[in-house]
């Protein structure tokens, strides 16, 4: 069996039932992709075959018995290392969770086991998802499958590079402020940001939890559609998450409807700072949905420049309150602490020390400074506030337009490296993706680098062009 | 004197003299808060790189926030609250992370987690 390039979910759904494979030679073909393939791009940290095998047969053992299949049933797909699968590793790319096995499933992880999803394995992220470039991780630098000289963008860099190089149909990620849309940017796939509140996030490890959400990275807009409906709603164990009805629209949208929404560009996102080759691609993007029927306006939002440093003061704030769990007993000792440490202050200092890499380390201290008595007002209630304004933007917008098309960062992948010693610089990549996650609302990262932003639990819009812009592209 | 009111009283002081940027000391200081040893080398790239982040934060100080409300969260949910009842099936779920959190213990005594002395 030859490998099987450019599947998508509908493709191997299809093919399964059409017995043109079987779910566990699939499965066995994209490890032997991976074997050869990764070794170059360095996307996978884990690899389960037994559990991934066991959990194909399910879905082949389904068809030979003439039995329904869901949509997601055999599909091959790569999983985030935050995000847990029960008896597997998950170190979310930090030394201090080197040793650490999962002990139960996230709740995205069960409901995608109980469509009859495989997983392949775990991917490489920057350390606890802080990172635009998946250079952070303790282990590996992921390469970008389209140049691997270049950074495959993060944090969700090894579930994006792993699903545009074929080794996996379809994955998961993790978005704070860009984390599954700029890899999917850099990589040319699509890359999904739910509402604020739309996916559990139970048994995601935790990196700023007023922001953190989990999305698909998936090679069209439909796609995206199939995995988001499968890990969306109320969990019980996630306090944030509500119960909404995306309709019948979410996977199947209707032409005449999209045609209705107004799309509006913001000023404040188009002022210069563009490459030559963003800028281009999104001018190309306008002008074939304007061809579809689509209407545009010129919109702004005025507070988008103070997005990145409101986000860069609640972030490292969160991320010291959700890091500080990390002592060194509860999840597994790190293999550098010595025998002789006795006391317990001594292991929490040599675990976090040895344990963090210097973004983590930088964060969890700018946090702390954010949070002390006498900063706190000045910086933590004051972006607080400033985040206040950003909403209202997106607010005062969604009155006029359905629907916000921005390019997803200012350029295209950059050299490995690049950006390595500038923290300042690195944060500037995700400009164009932190105001809406600011403001909780849904995003889409679609090729070639564009981002359409939908009013809250309005996936169906965002999704819906992306769909028909794919058709037309 | 409590020591949290000496630690706020001396940011506090260190805020009005530096006008909002980190000294040495102070990011020392916060480092053994969130009980994080650093190097020299570590103290001394973290500085410069703090420093650089809070003056881009001072841009902040151009927008007039005195009548908007924080965004303390996330979500747009408000709360509910639910009767207080135990949900059997969650319940017997739970106990079961329990006992497989418990056994990933280093050291367990009588279903407990062991950790070394915290008082001398």
């Amino acid at each position: 069996m030859k490998h099987l390039h450019n599947l998508t979910i509908k493709q191997v759904h299809n093919d399964l039932l059409d017995k043109k494979y079987t779910a566990l030679e699939l499965a066995q073909n994209c490890f032997k992709w991976i074997e050869t393939e990764d070794k170059k791009i360095d996307a996978f940290l884990n690899l389960d075959k037994e559990a991934a095998y066991s959990q194909a047969e399910k879905t082949d053992l389904l068809i030979a018995q003439n039995k329904p299949i869901d949509m997601l049933a055999g599909v091959p797909m790569a999983i985030k290392d935050n995000i847990l699968i029960e008896g597997q590793p998950a170190t979310a790319g930090s030394k201090i969770l080197e040793n650490y096995k999962a002990v139960y499933d996230a709740t995205v992880i069960k409901k995608l086991k109980s469509v009859g999803a495989v997983f392949l394995g775990k991917t490489n992220l920057d350390e606890f998802a802080m990172g635009s470039s998946t250079e952070n991780s303790a282990f590996k630098k992921t390469k970008n499958p389209r140049d691997l000289s270049r950074v495959p963008g993060g944090s969700s860099g090894g579930s994006a590079a792993a699903v545009a190089a074929n080794m996996a149909v379809a994955a998961l990620g993790t978005d704070t402020g860009g984390s599954i849309r700029l890899p999917a940017a850099f990589c040319n796939i699509v890359g999904l940001c739910p509402t604020y509140g739309a996916v559990s996030r139970y048994g995601v490890i935790a990196m700023a939890s007023s922001l953190d959400q989990v999305g698909p990275l998936t090679k069209t807009a439909e796609d995206a559609a199939w995995v988001f409906k499968a890990i969306l709603g109320h969990d019980s164990y996630d306090a944030t998450s509500a119960s909404v009805d995306y309709g019948e629209e979410l996977i199947n949208p209707r032409l005449e409807n999209i045609k209705k929404l107004t799309i509006g560009l913001p000023d404040e996102y188009f002022t210069g700072g563009l490459s030559e080759e963003v800028e281009k691609n999104i001018n190309l993007a306008i002008e074939k949905l304007k061809g579809l029927g689509l209407k545009f306006k010129k919109i702004s939002l005025p507070h988008t420049k103070y997005a990145l440093s409101c986000y860069y003061i609640i972030v490292p704030a969160e991320v010291s309150a959700n890091l500080a769990r990390y002592d060194g007993i509860r999840y597994a000792a790190i293999p550098e602490i010595e025998n002789s440490t006795k006391t317990l202050k001594e292991i929490y200092f040599k675990t976090r020390s040895r344990g963090f890499g210097p973004e983590a380390k930088r964060r969890i201290i700018l946090g702390a400074f954010v949070l002390s008595s006498g900063y706190y007002d000045a910086y933590y209630t004051k972006a607080q506030k400033v985040r206040s304004l950003i909403k209202k933007d997106f607010d005062e917008a969604f009155k006029k337009v359905d629907v916000i098309l921005t390019p997803v960062s200012p350029t295209g992948p950059f050299k490995i490296g690049e950006k390595i010693d500038d923290p300042m610089s690195l944060y500037l990549a995700d400009i164009f993706t932190i105001p809406s996650k600011l403001a909780g609302l849904p995003a889409v990262s679609i090729p070639p680098g564009f981002q359409l932003i939908g009013r809250h639990w309005r996936e169906q819009d965002i999704l819906g062009i992306g769909q028909f812009f794919e058709k037309i592209a | 004197m409590r020591l949290d009111i000496i630690i706020g009283f001396r940011l506090k002081y260190e805020y009005y003299n530096i006008m909002a940027t980190i000294s040495k000391k102070l990011l020392e200081h916060l480092a053994e808060l969130a009980r994080i040893e650093l190097t020299a080398d570590e103290s001394k790239k973290l500085l410069k790189d703090l420093k650089k982040i809070l003056k881009h934060f001072e841009e902040l100080k151009e927008l007039d926030t005195t009548k908007t409300a924080p965004m303390t969260g996330g979500t747009l949910l408000r709360n509910i609250f639910r009767e207080d009842e135990v949900d059997f099936g969650q319940k017997s779920e739970m106990t079961n992370i329990e006992g497989r959190i418990i056994d990933s213990f280093p050291e367990v005594e009588k279903g407990f987690l062991k950790v070394p002395k915290v008082f001398e």
